[in-house]
């Protein structure tokens, strides 16, 4: 008993101490490095056009790659579903390729395809007759250029989960419905995805925190430009904290507090959505 | 459905692949052949020219070295305080226990972003900034892995943990003896899914180093976008050299990695 207590308040207790005092810290920051502001850096947060723009353009983002990288991965296991063995495995294997891609790779994969002229897909287009878009400067196009680059790199986890969770269907269930004359579409809309449902709601979860919290796409692709359109949370938070001016750990640390905040509201829904099944 | 099947899976399988494709072609082309547009792999344009380039713009290498070693020691760190954390609160009973577990769990709903400000006056403060220690330092335990761990030890049967006690045996000699060699399965599930996260890690090996020997090969890579952005098969060539150990893993290890996600949300 007592060695196992030991080592428990040698190995894990003592960094669980250390994160809870660094996450007190973050707020206790807020104030200290010059002077006591009190909620002022929130207020910030919640009035300042700039920083609330932050926290949209965040929130866009985490939308349109979070539907966009599991309608993909649900769609392609749903279709996969019923191939034959090897084109399932084979096709597991493609679809889950960008999960091997870290964030930084990902970017750099498409800092290629976005360059501008000589990049993949300007050339394709200047091929097809037409000019592409300004990828990474026109602020509307960036936005969208930001949310395929994270929908592709969500897609091959996402795909990941969707196969694991295909894999563990009641195969008596499908039988069942095969037997009642169920067609494929059928099949597929009244007993699949109600059975993937847990390992859906994991994976929007999952990937609406990542997303809340992305950063490296931004920071390699665009640095939040065109003119502050692709700057989101943590991009801001950099910025402030450890980017060239002056730095502002006050208003960082409070955005750092929202993002926390948004992260455990997701949480929050998803113990309640789950626990309602 | 059955019509739409194949076009369909097809244009997912081709707007997936592309950039992966684009990836491998673009890194072993000559920068002649890219710059005229032409993608079509052609063996006698393949050459290693953008591999040593990208390996001369940055010290590549010798990041290489600086990830291996954050993944090595911050993943063994997790997987070896995880089984203790593990251990402690599955087998002896004692007062207290629900809360340790609720302290665990609850780290996993914070964000590692919005405790970097702290951790960066913590870790400079201590003096440790630009080395491999820095880079694994706040996460050298981790919720992820006792969580896992936790659901493995409670599956084993609970007997042999008791005969063992009645034989004598230290908790300590029980985990490595008795205990580990049952859910080594699971460990290695730990161990991998703690050592991709360490592979990967971005923004905070971005924060605490400064010269580019100290970087991880993340962070070298975001820098070769920048300086070599007008030449794209050196950035590739750069991107392969950096994803080429998690390829591997999603190539052959696919069917590890799907039954290491089933046992996640189950």
């Amino acid at each position: 008993m007592l060695p196992g207590l030991l080592l428990l308040a040698v190995f894990s207790y003592w960094p669980l101490v250390r994160s809870g005092w660094l996450s007190l810290h973050g707020s206790d920051l807020l104030g200290r490095p010059t002077r006591w502001v009190g909620l002022a850096n929130f207020d910030r947060v919640l009035t300042d056009p700039t920083l609330l723009r932050v926290v949209g353009t965040t929130v866009v983002v985490t939308a349109g790659s979070v539907v966009l990288a599991t309608g993909t991965a649900l769609a392609a296991g749903l279709l996969l579903r019923t191939t034959g063995r090897r084109v399932r495995a084979v096709g597991g294997v493609v679809l889950s390729l960008p999960f091997a891609y870290s964030a930084a790779a990902a970017s750099a994969t498409f800092a290629g395809l976005f360059t501008p002229s000589v990049g993949v897909l300007d050339r394709a287009a200047t091929a097809l007759g037409f000019t592409g878009p300004g990828w990474l400067t026109d602020p509307v196009w960036a936005v969208v250029s930001i949310v395929l680059a994270t929908a592709w790199y969500e897609a091959g986890f996402a795909v990941l989960v969707v196969l694991a969770a295909l894999s563990r269907l009641d195969p008596s269930v499908l039988e069942a419905a095969a037997l009642d004359g169920a067609g494929e579409l059928r099949t597929a809309v009244s007993v699949v995805v109600p059975a993937l449902r847990p390992s859906l709601l994991f994976l929007v979860v999952t990937q609406t925190v990542t997303g809340l919290q992305i950063f490296t796409q931004v920071q390699v692709l665009t640095r939040g430009g065109p003119a502050g359109a692709t700057t989101t949370i943590v991009q801001e938070l950099y910025e402030r904290a450890f980017g060239a001016g002056v730095p502002q750990y006050g208003v960082a640390s409070a955005l750092a507090l929202v993002l926390l905040l948004l992260v455990l509201a997701v949480s929050a829904a998803q113990f309640r959505l789950g626990r309602e099944r | 459905m059955r019509l739409l099947r194949v076009p369909v899976l097809a244009l997912l399988v081709l707007l997936v692949a592309f950039p992966v494709y684009v990836t491998l072609t673009t890194a072993f082309l000559d920068p002649a052949a890219v710059a005229a547009g032409r993608l079509w792999p052609d063996p006698r344009a393949f050459t290693f020219d953008n591999v040593r380039a990208a390996l001369q713009s940055i010290p590549l290498l010798r990041q290489y070295g600086v990830s291996a070693a954050v993944t090595v020691l911050q993943a063994g760190s997790q997987v070896v305080l995880g089984a203790l954390a593990a251990y402690a609160l599955v087998f002896p009973s004692w007062r207290g226990r629900g809360l340790a577990l609720a302290l665990f769990l609850a780290t996993l709903a914070v964000p590692g972003e919005s405790t970097v400000i702290p951790n960066y006056e913590t870790v400079t403060s201590l003096g440790l900034r630009d080395t491999v220690l820095a880079v694994a330092l706040p996460f050298l335990c981790a919720a992820y892995p006792v969580f896992l761990l936790r659901q493995a030890f409670s599956d084993l049967p609970r007997e042999v943990w008791e005969a063992a006690t009645l034989d004598g045996a230290g908790h300590l000699r029980i985990l490595v003896r008795v205990v580990v060699p049952m859910a080594r399965g699971h460990l290695a599930t730990a161990a991998l899914w703690s050592a991709l996260a360490a592979w990967n890690g971005y923004f905070w090996p971005l924060l605490i180093t400064d010269s580019p020997d100290a970087r991880t090969v993340q962070v070298g890579l975001s820098q070769l976008v920048v300086a070599e952005g007008s030449t794209p098969g050196v950035v590739y060539a750069g991107t392969l050299v950096v994803l080429l150990p998690t390829l591997l893993l999603v190539l052959c290890g696919q069917r590890f990695l799907v039954r290491g996600l089933a046992a996640r949300q189950s």
